[in-house]
């Protein structure tokens, strides 16, 4: 049961047409029963139609808007560029799914955790590109955007959407994999971090606009496959699979494959190439339809 | 007719409640499409030239709020999450901008200023009772100071719940109510001095 005092403060919004069903019978039947509140309902719907008159007689000037413009495009173009760009990363940080940041955060905290223990640093090299290249395949699609959609019918253009979700990614991707690094001084001599982060920066950048690529294309499931097939491919091992003596050519292939991977120039190259392909891609009208369908 | 007026107001008020394309408006600003600003301006215009102008009480300077108020739009678009109605986003920042240009120019209207505007009412004789009661309204919100005008422009015309009133004008909710009660009691005050006056 509401109080007198309440009922007033409701008074106006019940005049201004404002209440719910609820409210607005639970109100009839206190002005009914109430003489004050019958006066006020009359003074505030007198208020609300001097406001409305008041209102009426407004006449909108037409030119603000270009007022406005002619204002916008004075200031500077660079800084309204890095304005402009700034506030699409900024837009795009809430479009990327949350749980890509703690996931990736605990992932590579478990791996640090597990190579101090074991005394092994590899983890660290293993763990880093393929944590970045499945981050990097959600990104992007119906399944992984619900403003997907939206996202789509507004006139920023995909690959700038892709780009931005890229940046912010990879610069998380490399934060996370340098402070793993630094995690590994628990283990490995302070000279020794220059070496272990060179070691997987280029794959990191590799695979994950390899895996940027792939999803654009082909979706998420097909990307993580792919990369991580790639990329443990260098640990086969012939003897493991009962092919003791394989032939000179396999076991060349084998070494030169094991060395593409500690190339970080050529990967950082490649990575740049593959990124391109990818945003590229994302403006190709045939993966718009298909990635609207799916 | 009152009840006329309100029930259109309604309509009005649901109308604009309906989903539209805000956040898609708010996306293609973030991106620098200028027709968005225009569409914006075409949509909501007329009420943020009546909420900067109910602040203002100046036709010049409510322009120039509202200029101000489509460059902040333009440049804080990315803020707007659809946490709320867009138009409530919109009129918290007319709010701001509006209060930021009349602080040092803003004139309280004294209770000497208030018996001035009660002397100058035209005499009763001469106006119908319909004029007479638009009359002391008008007078009554005149008296008014911008912060008390402000909860009831977005009270009547721009039919926002007290929650987004609270949010719009950055006070408690306890505040608008208080300012409310205030402007209840100054009306009321003013009716019945009006209301004395035709009897004398």
């Amino acid at each position: 049961m509401k109080t007198h005092t309440e009922y007033e403060e409701m008074l106006p919004f019940y005049a201004a047409g404002g209440c719910t069903s609820q409210q607005k019978r639970e109100m009839e039947a206190h002005i009914n029963l109430c003489h004050e509140c019958q006066t006020e309902l009359t003074m505030w719907k007198a208020v609300s139609m001097e406001i409305d008159t008041s209102n009426k007689t407004i006449s909108t000037p037409s030119d603000i808007p270009a007022q406005a413009l002619t204002r916008i495009r004075a200031s500077k173009p660079m800084a309204a560029a890095i304005r402009q760009s700034w506030q699409l990363l900024k837009a795009q940080t809430y479009l990327i799914q949350s749980e890509l940041w703690p996931v990736s955060a605990l992932v590579m905290l478990i791996g640090v955790l597990v190579a101090v223990i074991a005394r092994k640093d590899v983890v660290v090299y293993l763990l880093s590109p393929m944590m970045a290249a499945a981050t990097l395949s959600m990104l992007y699609g119906p399944d992984h955007d619900p403003a997907n959609e939206l996202t789509r019918s507004t006139a920023t253009s995909p690959w700038k959407i892709l780009l931005a979700r890229m940046s912010i990614m990879s610069c998380y991707n490399l934060l996370l994999g340098l402070i793993a690094s630094l995690g590994l001084l628990f283990i490995v001599k302070p000279e020794m971090l220059g070496t272990i982060i060179l070691g997987w920066v280029g794959p990191l950048a590799f695979l994950s606009s390899l895996a940027l690529l792939l999803s654009v294309w082909w979706g998420t499931g097909i990307a993580i496959a792919v990369t991580y097939g790639l990329w443990l491919a260098q640990y086969i091992s012939f003897k493991s699979i009962g092919i003791l003596m394989p032939s000179p050519v396999w076991s060349n292939f084998l070494t030169e494959y094991k060395n593409f991977w500690h190339e970080p120039l050529l990967l950082v190259g490649l990575a740049f190439f593959v990124a391109l392909a990818a945003l590229w891609s994302a403006n190709l009208p045939m993966l718009r339809l298909s990635s609207s369908i799916q | 007719m009152i009840t006329n007026a309100i029930q259109q107001k309604r309509k009005w008020t649901i109308a604009m409640a309906e989903p539209c394309n805000d956040d898609t408006l708010a996306i293609r600003l973030t991106a620098g499409d200028e027709t968005a600003l225009h569409e914006l301006y075409a949509e909501y215009g007329k009420r943020l030239f009546a909420y900067a102008l109910r602040l203002t009480n100046d036709h010049a300077k409510a322009e120039d709020v509202v200029q101000d108020v489509l460059v902040t739009v333009w440049r804080t678009a990315y803020r707007y999450r659809g946490e709320g109605r867009f138009i409530a986003w919109l009129l918290g920042i007319v709010h701001h901008t509006a209060m930021n240009a009349i602080r040092h120019t803003s004139i309280a209207i004294s209770d000497a200023m208030e018996d001035t505007i009660a002397s100058n009412t035209l005499p009763p004789e001469n106006l119908t009772q319909r004029n007479m009661q638009s009359e002391w309204v008008k007078q009554g919100l005149e008296s008014l100071d911008s912060d008390h005008r402000a909860v009831l422009e977005l009270v009547f015309y721009q039919g926002l719940s007290m929650e987004e009133i609270a949010k719009v004008c950055q006070i408690p909710l306890g505040t608008v109510k208080s300012r409310l009660s205030y402007a209840r009691q100054k009306l009321k005050g003013i009716l019945i001095r009006q209301n004395a006056e035709e009897w004398r």
